[in-house]
């Protein structure tokens, strides 16, 4: 009853898909990196202001369905601001601004993980905040947020595929294309789901092996 | 009255102050911790701050490096001002110059906040090139001297976690002497100790305080105290209660307070008594 041949027909598109997949995941979750790097150091700010902005941030992006916002980036934003956005720019923004909220909160409790005496120390011996933060808590913070960044970006890639829901031609998108003219949506969709078994579950491994030579080096 | 035992104190009359608290007091939301103390200290001293818990020695002892900002008052040390809040007055100091001057100040934690992502060279390292600005050349030599001071030379490749409590500690006074401070403050740095490693601790500040070395420490080890102290500063809530040389204060206490607290220490030494006070005479 399964037909693998509309699979070795339509590889090449499938093909494509999985690069725009796989380029989607880098790109938004370099740009989230960035994002929550900013956002996590804002909320870890003295200036009550700033610290409020960084939380509205997180609150914002974190409470909103990601479909929603996707949504809303690619066909209301345009017309609220005027301006004409590509899906690829919507995608982008959508994604990025999603997963850098939840970096902020990782990164934020991270640093907060550390103990008050680490600050007192490297005060004591006459750091500026900028040189605590560089040569005491971040790279002590780091270590502590290793297995969760390796989750969260776990899940940004299984999230990319949302992207097909404003046309982005992810790998999603190509199987819901080559099932409309194939009529074989169980060998597609199969497939789709096997490839992010492939890609995902030896990182999902990876991600558990960090997480317990974290734990050990408490 | 009493040339002192350990340090080559100076003459008290005209020596430098290194250290210069005046009027300071210290709120902790709505509750005030310091009323308006009082401290100087003079180059070469070695200053023991003693009071029940709560009485706000750890509080003041970290006011003098600004990691409790003060609620008002004026801190000097070294002769830089480096706090300045009056009612209808002070000025605010750039936080790059609090910094410059706190260096001056080396503080050792009750729990040695050691960084624990670096070895014990790295540790002792860490202020002279990262604040300093020293070539790393120098101030590994610098530092492999300070650790050899402190009996550690084996042990400079290590982490923390792989050091005792006792050696942490003193890789901790090294790594603050590595600053050349001033002044070096003490936060109980050996209520966090094993008892059979307290004494490696106190043996390198009673070595550290025959160098001439300035000292402020907070301790409950009043034996050590005894030992150690130029001066004994007992603290009662918020207040400079009392204060002299050792003798004074642990044998002959004047206020209420103060003669409870040493109460304890006198059931432990009263054995010693006669023997402490024939060294006093001695002495004087």
């Amino acid at each position: 009853m399964f037909d693998f041949t509309v699979l070795t027909n339509n590889w090449p598109l499938l093909w494509d898909g999985l690069l725009m997949t796989l380029y989607f995941t880098v790109i938004t979750i370099l740009a989230g990196l960035a994002i929550g790097l900013i956002v996590g150091l804002i909320q870890l700010s003295t200036f009550r202001p700033l610290v409020l902005v960084g939380q509205l941030y997180v609150e914002f992006f974190r409470n909103i369905p990601l479909l929603v916002t996707l949504l809303w980036v690619y066909y209301a934003f345009p017309i609220f601001a005027g301006i004409n956005v590509t899906k690829f720019w919507a995608g982008f923004i959508g994604l990025s601004c999603y997963v850098g909220s939840f970096y902020a909160e990782i990164l934020r409790a991270g640093v907060q993980s550390i103990d008050q005496g680490q600050t007192d120390a490297a005060t004591a011996i006459g750091m500026s905040y900028s040189q605590r933060m560089r040569r005491i808590i971040l790279p002590q913070a780091f270590r502590r947020m290793i297995p969760p960044l390796a989750g969260q970006s776990i899940i940004q890639m299984k999230n990319t595929t949302l992207l097909s829901m404003i046309t982005v031609p992810d790998l999603l998108y190509q199987a819901s294309y080559i099932s409309s003219f194939t009529y074989r949506p169980m060998e597609v969709y199969t497939a789709v789901g096997a490839i992010f078994l492939i890609i995902l579950v030896p990182l999902t491994y990876l991600a558990r092996k960090l997480e317990k030579s974290g734990m050990m080096s408490k | 009255m009493t040339g002192n035992p350990i340090s080559p104190r100076p003459d008290g009359a005209n020596a430098r102050q290194v250290l210069q608290l005046e009027r300071i007091c210290l709120d902790f939301a709505a509750k005030r911790v310091l009323h308006g103390v009082d401290l100087k200290v003079a180059e070469g001293e070695v200053v023991v701050l003693i009071g029940a818990s709560g009485s706000g020695k750890t509080s003041l002892l970290r006011c003098i490096n600004l990691l409790n900002s003060p609620t008002s008052g004026r801190i000097v040390i070294d002769g830089e001002t480096i706090f300045d809040r009056q009612a209808g007055g002070g000025r605010e100091i750039a936080k790059q110059e609090v910094n410059r001057i706190r260096a001056k100040t080396g503080m050792v934690f009750q729990q040695f906040n050691l960084f624990p992502h670096m070895t014990a060279l790295q540790n002792v390292m860490e202020g002279p090139v990262t604040v300093k600005k020293q070539p790393a050349g120098a101030a590994r030599d610098k530092a492999m001297q300070l650790l050899k001071a402190m009996g550690l030379e084996q042990h400079g490749d290590k982490l923390p976690r792989q050091l005792s409590g006792g050696q942490q500690q003193r890789v901790a006074i090294a790594r603050a002497m590595a600053m050349q401070p001033k002044v070096m403050l003490f936060d109980e740095p050996t209520s966090a100790l094993d008892p059979e490693l307290v004494g490696e601790v106190m043996k390198a500040m009673v070595e550290l305080a025959k160098s001439g070395m300035t000292m402020v420490i907070v301790t409950h080890e009043l034996g050590f105290a005894f030992e150690i102290a130029d001066r004994i500063v007992f603290l009662d809530q918020g207040l400079i209660a009392e204060e002299g040389p050792p003798h004074k204060i642990l044998l002959h206490p004047t206020h209420e307070r103060l003669k409870s607290f040493v109460g304890r220490f006198h059931e432990s030494a009263d054995m010693l008594r006669p023997f402490l006070e024939a060294m006093h005479a001695d002495q004087a």
